[in-house]
């Protein structure tokens, strides 16, 4: 009998990975997605395709799902009835979970880019079996034309590895169930020689005006910066985690692959993403740098990845004020009052000194 | 000229005074009294002032300006015009109260289109416009909607000259809210009240006889953050306006509450 599997977010992750992870030869897949024209047209098809990619080719896997409801609408006894409950909605969304959750001891696996994730909702719903998940993973939200032409849900992923906290175990799968220390490790790897880097690639990417990674990664001067970045959060790890040299090494090479992959059609859009939430103290990019700075390495490439950030500008972008800052703001306001930085801070004072010439440096990259 | 070209000019403006505002605290020498007892300005408020002023003009000098403390800055557009109160909560400021704020905003055909309340010392920077949204700092911002019972109310009261009779109304009708919810308060600060009602951490906001220039860019933010709102002009030469602005749970039982002693 197969296992039954509720996925809240039917987006990159939910969708293009977390069924090659819970197959559906083993599980039964339920969504719960917001999006209306997505979760219509999944209750329609009542499958989609996920394409894997692997050895320069795709692997095809057809998903039947039995039923995706609306966040608002999902009935009370649903979530008792399942094995397992995936988040996959994103960090700024994962909270609003709560209500869906509470009271119930359904294990639930958070694949969230934010380790606080787990803590804040076991305490928000009374749930002791929630637990993080680390998706090793690059998954595009959408796919090239051929793709489409076969599904219009067609979704692409790499061939990634999702890691869990083996306190859930015993509900299989195809991942590796890890204990807290190795979970610790990766997460560290993934937030900072991943995350800090693929983001930078899509605001270096954003400012070139191409539209996937593996676009921006093909500028020479993109892939110098990227490439410098992720030594210098790999010089970070080493020095102030003590994760292992050859390990941090050989995570940064899979990346770099990961970024040039040129079947994956990473969206610089997705990738970019809410910059505000990138560019909070404790995530990927300030805390990279305040960490390297901590460590005695100075992060000329991460803060001009920063600045990219800065300069990220989409109208349709959640966070889309802060160009208006930026054109309002001196570089002194702007790091203090928005990026909420110390003017008293290390990373003040060089973010201040260096400004024009990294905006200059920027501009010349076009 | 976009809402959004207007807003990045009143940032700009807002952030500069306040600046100005927390670097010449220290240098607080003069208080002169205005109206009331509790009406005064200082010689900051006139620099605040006339930075914000440089700015404005800075970007289009055709723009007029209401101000505080300056009157009416003319340009020569009719319909559109800076609304400008370079320190709202003087007194606040003055007593090394944190509650206080640079407010600007833009009318355009009577309507308020861009607001930016910035409180220099906590650094909480309110802004929005027409179109755009509202925004603290780097977050959009969107009301809960609450019941009175669980709100926090805040009240801002009218200058000591104005219809005296009526106060101990005023007074009255402070007590009623205050005991009926989470409390009431006086702040000091209406910009900043107004602000808070954006960010959801009051529930409504009243004032009677305020100042325009307080409580335009505050109006604008609350109303894009979800809230009602509801003013009205009371006095036209003193720039005088009632207002109500609550949670959309909150407004039929504050608004019938203020029958009769606001205007609005």
């Amino acid at each position: 009998m197969k296992k039954k599997i509720l996925i809240f977010g039917a987006g990159a992750i939910g969708r293009g990975f977390i069924p090659w992870v819970f197959p559906p030869s083993e599980f039964e897949i339920n969504y719960v997605e917001s999006n209306p024209q997505i979760r219509d047209l999944l209750n329609k098809q009542k499958k989609f395709l996920t394409f894997k990619t692997n050895n320069d080719k795709y692997e095809k896997l057809e998903v039947p799902i039995v039923h995706c409801y609306s966040p608002g609408d999902i009935p009370d006894e649903i979530i008792e009835n399942m094995d397992i409950v995936i988040t996959a909605v994103g960090p700024r969304n994962a909270l609003s979970l709560k209500e869906s959750l509470i009271n119930t001891n359904v294990p639930v696996i958070c694949c969230e880019n934010d380790s606080t994730i787990p803590e804040s909702l076991k305490a928000a719903t009374n749930n002791p079996n929630i637990v993080f998940g680390i998706p090793d993973v690059i998954t595009s939200n959408t796919a090239p034309e051929e793709l489409l032409k076969q599904d219009p849900l067609s979704i692409v992923t790499e061939n990634g590895v999702c890691y869990i906290d083996n306190k859930v175990s015993e509900i299989g799968g195809n991942c590796h169930y890890v204990d807290t220390d190795e979970l610790r490790k990766q997460w560290l790897a993934k937030l900072y020689i991943h995350n800090t880097p693929h983001c930078i690639a899509a605001y270096l990417g954003n400012i070139l005006m191409v539209n996937y990674i593996h676009e921006s990664m093909k500028n020479e001067s993109v892939e110098k910066i990227v490439s410098e970045a992720m030594f210098e959060t790999e010089q970070m790890l080493v020095r102030r985690y003590q994760l292992e040299e050859e390990f941090v090494k050989s995570y940064s090479q899979k990346e770099l692959r990961r970024f040039k992959n040129t079947l994956l059609f990473d969206p610089i859009i997705r990738v970019a993403r809410e910059p505000f939430r990138k560019l909070a103290t404790n995530d990927r990019l300030i805390s990279a740098a305040e960490l390297c700075l901590a460590s005695g390495i100075v992060p000329e490439n991460v803060m001009m990845g920063i600045m990219a950030a800065f300069c990220y500008n989409n109208e349709q972008d959640p966070d889309f004020n802060i160009t208006y800052l930026m054109k309002s703001l001196q570089p002194r306001d702007f790091l203090k009052i928005i990026i909420g930085l110390r003017a008293d801070d290390a990373l003040f004072a060089i973010m201040v000194n260096q400004w024009k010439n990294n905006l200059q440096k920027l501009g010349e990259l076009k | 000229m976009s809402n959004a070209e207007f807003l990045e000019t009143a940032l700009k403006a807002a952030v500069s005074a306040g600046n100005l505002i927390e670097e010449r605290h220290k240098d607080i020498l003069n208080v002169s009294r205005k109206e009331s007892l509790r009406d005064i300005v200082t010689h900051v408020d006139k620099l605040a002032e006339n930075q914000i002023i440089d700015i404005l003009k800075d970007y289009d000098k055709n723009i007029p300006i209401l101000t505080e403390e300056s009157g009416f800055v003319q340009g020569n557009l009719e319909k559109t015009y800076w609304i400008v109160d370079a320190l709202d909560g003087t007194v606040n400021y003055v007593n090394h109260i944190p509650f206080y704020a640079v407010s600007i905003a833009l009318f355009v055909k009577n309507k308020i289109t861009v607001g930016v309340i910035f409180n220099p010392y906590s650094n909480e920077l309110y802004y929005g416009a027409d179109g755009l949204g509202v925004f603290k700092n780097q977050k959009s911002l969107k009301i809960i909607d609450k019941i009175p019972e669980e709100c926090l109310f805040s009240m801002a009261f009218s200058g000591k000259k104005y219809e005296a009779a009526k106060r101990v109304d005023e007074f009255m009708l402070f007590g009623k809210i205050n005991d009926s919810s989470r409390g009431c308060l006086r702040t000091g600060s209406a910009a900043m009240n107004l602000a808070y009602l954006a960010e959801g951490k009051f529930g409504g906001c009243l004032g009677k006889a305020n100042r325009i220039w307080d409580v335009a860019a505050g109006l604008l933010l609350a109303e894009l953050a979800g809230a009602t709102v509801k003013f009205k002009e009371v006095d036209k030469e003193k720039y005088l306006v009632d207002y109500i602005a609550t949670t959309p749970k909150a407004w039929n039982s504050i608004f019938s509450n203020v029958e009769g002693v606001y205007q609005v």
